[in-house]
């Protein structure tokens, strides 16, 4: 079990990762980021992505799919966006949100290690 | 019920201390409220883009923070003058946390109840912006989005406030 700081720090040690962050999509506030650049906010890109978020689990809802969103994939030109909602019982209503640029990244590889560093999460 | 106690109990009652570090109160500039030099077409086009911007937005008041409405656009049937009033208690409380623990002037403050929020940001040392948003409202969204509004607002509002008031 990893607490958040660890979490993310084991988020940015994916091969290309950019930028990594735990929010909450009931309010669109981080709980906490790690990396970014100077031209990247991630707090900017976590209350833009909650839409995202919610967008999908509403339309899930409306296709009476009984189902969940086990994560999102977003990409880019330059960049892959994973987005993985957490599971766990102190985690409800969270996602992490993870940058990672294309060039550098194994998109599969970075897609399990983000659902490792997900169930290992302990808030 | 009256209004005497007699059950003997002393109850522990706060003495009055002087104010220490208080600012001397100050005489305010005549109210923003119903000033008629104000541009309104363009308060309202401010006011108007938050709404359209963040879904879930009730609506905006724009406020003295004497507590008299200035203007709104308001869609539901809440009175906008009582929310402005509510926007100055809240400005009044933040007011006198920033000055007991020295930390400036009011910015914003949210109040979030079950089915809804209420911000109310700083605009000028004059006025205030109040926000109504469902319970559904991307919070960090507005918190983005609020700021550079009330500045907007601010410039547009500076034009009329006399010189001396500016912050």
């Amino acid at each position: 079990m990893a607490n958040l700081d660890i979490a993310l720090k084991s988020a940015m040690s994916i091969d290309g990762a950019i930028g990594v962050a735990l929010v909450d999509y009931n309010s669109g506030m981080t709980l906490g980021v790690a990396g970014g650049t100077g031209e990247i906010d991630l707090t900017v890109a976590a209350a833009g992505n909650t839409d995202v978020v919610r967008a999908k689990m509403r339309t899930i809802e409306m296709l009476n799919l009984n189902d969940e969103i086990e994560d999102i994939l977003i990409t880019l030109g330059s960049q892959y966006h994973l987005i993985r909602p957490v599971n766990s019982r102190t985690g409800k209503g969270l996602f992490l949100y993870l940058m990672v640029s294309k060039s550098r990244a194994n998109l599969a590889m970075a897609r399990h290690q983000l659902r490792t560093i997900e169930e290992n999460l302990e808030l | 019920m009256s209004g005497q106690d007699n059950t003997g109990t002393i109850l522990p009652r706060r003495t009055a201390r002087p104010p220490e570090g208080m600012p001397p109160p100050r005489s305010l500039p005549p109210s923003l409220a119903g000033n008629p030099a104000l541009p309104y077409p363009q308060i309202g086009q401010a006011l108007a883009e938050l709404r359209l911007e963040i879904p879930g937005v009730h609506g905006c008041v724009l406020g003295g923070v004497d507590g008299l409405m200035i203007t709104h656009n308001m869609q539901t049937d809440v009175d906008p003058n009582d929310l402005a009033a509510l926007a100055a208690t809240t400005y009044g409380l933040g007011r006198q946390v920033g000055l007991r623990l020295g930390q400036g002037d009011f910015q914003q403050s949210t109040v979030r109840n079950a089915l809804g929020y209420l911000s109310v940001y700083a605009v000028s040392a004059q006025a205030l912006l109040a926000v109504v948003g469902a319970d559904t409202i991307n919070v960090a969204r507005l918190h983005l989005h609020a700021p550079p509004v009330a500045e907007r607002l601010a410039a547009l509002l500076d034009g009329v406030t006399p010189t001396s008031w500016r912050r």
